[in-house]
């Protein structure tokens, strides 16, 4: 069973995402969850997942922090208001998160998701036993690895088919500090569109923001898992997440759609190369023109990396 | 008067056998080594079984602990025979070994037990719930992330009872730890298997994007600088008061790689700054001479990371760097004869007649001398001690001991 989850920009976004197929989406507020295109309120939260509960469909909120003192005391307010809200499941990366979870007999799934410190079947078994429903996959993974990680675990395991990848998070203000070293005046959170590249690889283009989990760099290729879906199917890695934090807006509408109709394509088993290579077509020209695209590690072989 | 009798750990770097005895001989209660596998640092030369023996025998004797880091983040196939690691580690006597990778924790509790685990800084333990969680996991160590303040260490330590460690000295990751793969996108390298290529001390261009898809470079300002993530290191000399009556159960020192004039040099400042504490606290004075020490094997300016605060940029290595005078190595003493006033000396490093010598040993000793008279090994004059690890004579005007070190300014 293939699932895709989007994440959501707006209340709007949120509902033209729902009908255009995707299964589940993945919101958030700041305060707990990390790197969302848009920080929800609990209200909001609400609303959205009503929507979706309406239709069928399923939300997932982002926990997954890195949580200092004065965060950890309020994420079981936080989680129990999520209960209450009926969300279907969050992503948890913290294990005082857990702990706690597990303490206060919290009845929401949860879904392991340390980032890129999930790089093993054994690993992710770990937190099975402690109670994970599934854990997000990093993306520093190629297929070879992938697959014997599928072998060996039972729960879903989420995969990027559609995105940014991060690959830096330090609590340090490091484009700040930049730029009152060099006494500018440059807004340094997402919306700014900030860019980082290697001097010594200047066709490289690093997206880099700020905002209260500190600075996120992003990998300079998003990820396009598109020509690769057949044989995550056949590999059974069915978990599919689009992160729409660098695509805006009905773009992001409609490469889900996209997905949503390679997915149909597999339940019909009408998927083919030509059906492919059209959509592959389409989700090129919608990308923003920015940002470049690759599968990543994906077609990597695991001894290229040292 | 008051005294503290609980005195938090000084927890040294090893890189070899050679500098864990070296730092135990300058003070540190515990080091750190890395096994041949399942280590973070590939190049650190790490340890065989037969070294890990006798660097054991060796800290038992001196009433000093030996952990080993075992703190790789594993891929598939990585962890195959850590079971029969951590089990040979455990059965010639390593005290603890630190983890990052809940895999390898496992492992370690299931099929190495009584072996205590230390949990890694790899894994950004930043509250005590996720210290609580380990702590019932069976852990018996938490080291904090570089990312914790004071006092959230203190509020920490009021709401857990696993040990705290943490880092007091030493270069620092500019992320949390494990959550930069920079390496892996950048050099192919990967950065929690041992092969981090250090990309966050690069140079780049920061820029955006103007709304025909031009770049536009921010690298316009005044002074005119490269974007930069690095940052400069750490020293906690000044806090030492602050460390101990948090309640921390040990303090470590980064640098596998370093040398042992590194080692020798931060582990025997921050002994004496934590006896001195300790012995009197409430009569406490910070000697300055500390910290003008650890200058003399300091890389880079020294800050306190986020102890005080979020880091701004005076902590990151933006302009001229200050130049920090370097102070070399140049031996190490062998043996002292009393009646004649004569070191033996292993040459580090090339000196000579005329030369002003500083010799320093455990416990803070130091000696400053210039080279006046100096004999090779069979007895003949010479004026330089040009070749390494050659066995020279010197005069010295007050005693020596073995295992002092000289160094002198450049």
């Amino acid at each position: 069973m293939i699932e895709l989850i989007a994440t959501a920009e707006s209340i709007d976004q949120a509902e033209q995402l729902l009908e255009a197929g995707v299964d589940k989406l993945y919101i958030g507020e700041e305060a707990f969850g990390l790197r969302l295109p848009e920080s929800f309120t609990l209200d909001e939260i609400a609303h959205i997942t009503d929507k979706a509960h309406a239709k069928g469909k399923e939300i997932c909120v982002a926990v997954n922090a890195i949580m200092h003192n004065d965060r950890i005391k309020t994420v079981i307010p936080y989680l129990k208001e999520l209960e209450k809200i009926k969300v279907d499941e969050i992503t948890v990366g913290d294990p005082g998160v857990i702990h706690l979870i597990n303490k206060n007999e919290i009845n929401i799934p949860y879904i392991y998701d340390a980032q890129t410190m999930v790089t093993s079947a054994n690993q992710i078994n770990f937190w099975v036993k402690r109670g994970a429903k599934g854990a997000v996959l990093a993306r520093e993974l190629p297929y070879e690895e992938l697959k014997e990680m599928r072998k060996q675990v039972t729960v879903p395991l989420e995969i990027l088919v559609y995105g940014a990848t991060c690959i830096h998070q330090s609590l340090r203000p490091l484009v700040q500090n930049y730029v009152n070293f060099t006494k500018q005046n440059t807004k340094t959170d997402k919306d700014a569109g900030l860019f980082v590249s290697e001097k010594k690889d200047p066709e490289t283009h690093y997206s880099v923001y700020e905002d209260i989990n500190g600075t996120h760099i992003f990998a300079t290729d998003d990820v396009n898992l598109l020509p690769f879906l057949d044989q995550l199917v056949e590999t059974g890695l069915t978990t599919w997440k689009l992160d729409g934090i660098f695509t805006k807006g009905e773009s992001f509408v409609e490469i889900a759609k996209l997905f949503v109709r390679a997915k149909e394509a597999f339940i019909n088993k009408e998927w083919s190369n030509d059906l492919m290579k059209s959509l592959q077509e389409k989700l090129e020209s919608l990308h923003p023109e920015e940002r470049s695209m690759s599968a990543g590690f994906y077609t990597m072989d695991p001894s290229d990396v040292k | 008067m008051r005294t503290i009798t609980k005195k938090p750990e000084v927890l040294a770097p090893a890189g070899t056998l050679e500098k864990l005895k070296t730092a135990i001989r300058y003070g540190a209660d515990a080091v750190y080594i890395g096994g041949n596998e399942f280590s973070l640092r590939r190049r650190a030369g790490n340890f065989t079984i037969d070294e890990m023996k006798e660097g054991i025998a060796f800290a038992k004797a001196h009433d000093a602990k030996v952990y080993v880091a075992a703190n790789m983040v594993t891929h598939e196939h990585d962890a195959k025979g850590a079971g029969e690691f951590f089990r040979s580690v455990r059965d010639i006597g390593i005290d603890a070994v630190i983890v990052s990778d809940p895999a390898l924790i496992e492992i370690c509790a299931t099929e190495a037990e009584g072996l205590p685990i230390h949990l890694s800084t790899q894994a950004s333990a930043t509250n005590y719930e996720t210290l609580n969680f380990w702590k019932e996991e069976g852990l018996e160590r938490v080291v904090l992330a570089r990312e914790v303040s004071m006092d959230e260490i203190r509020e920490i330590r009021e709401n857990t009872d696993v040990e705290l460690e943490v880092f007091i000295h030493g270069a620092m990751c500019i992320s949390y730890s494990g959550r930069c793969v920079l390496s892996n996108h950048m050099s192919m390298r990967d950065a929690n298997r041992g092969g981090c290529s250090q990309s966050c001390r690069w140079k780049y261009d920061l820029f955006e994007v103007d709304s025909s898809n031009q770049r536009q470079s921010l690298l316009g300002g005044e002074p005119t600088e490269d974007f930069s993530m690095s940052a400069v290191d750490m020293s906690m000399i000044h806090h030492i008061p602050d460390l101990v009556e948090a309640g921390v159960d040990s303090l470590k020192i980064e640098g596998r790689m370093k040398s042992i004039h590194y080692v020798s040099t931060v582990s025997n400042v921050y002994r004496q700054a934590i006896d001195t504490y300790c012995k009197d606290p409430d009569n406490y004075e910070f000697n300055p001479a500390w910290e003008e020490e650890l200058w003399k094997v300091a890389q880079r300016e020294l800050a306190t990371g986020f102890y005080y605060g979020i880091p701004d940029e005076s902590q990151q290595l933006f302009g001229k760097r200050r130049k920090i005078p370097v102070h070399r190595f140049i031996g190490q003493v062998l043996d002292y004869d009393e009646e004649t006033g004569i070191a033996t000396i292993e040459q580090r490093n090339n000196f000579g007649i005329g030369d002003e010598i500083e010799f320093y040993g455990p416990g803070f000793t130091h000696l400053y001398q210039k080279v006046e008279q100096m004999w090779d090994e069979k007895g003949e004059p010479i004026d330089r001690a040009p070749h390494p690890m050659m066995i020279v004579k010197m005069k010295v005007d007050a005693p020596v001991k073995k295992y002092d070190m000289m160094r002198k300014k450049r």
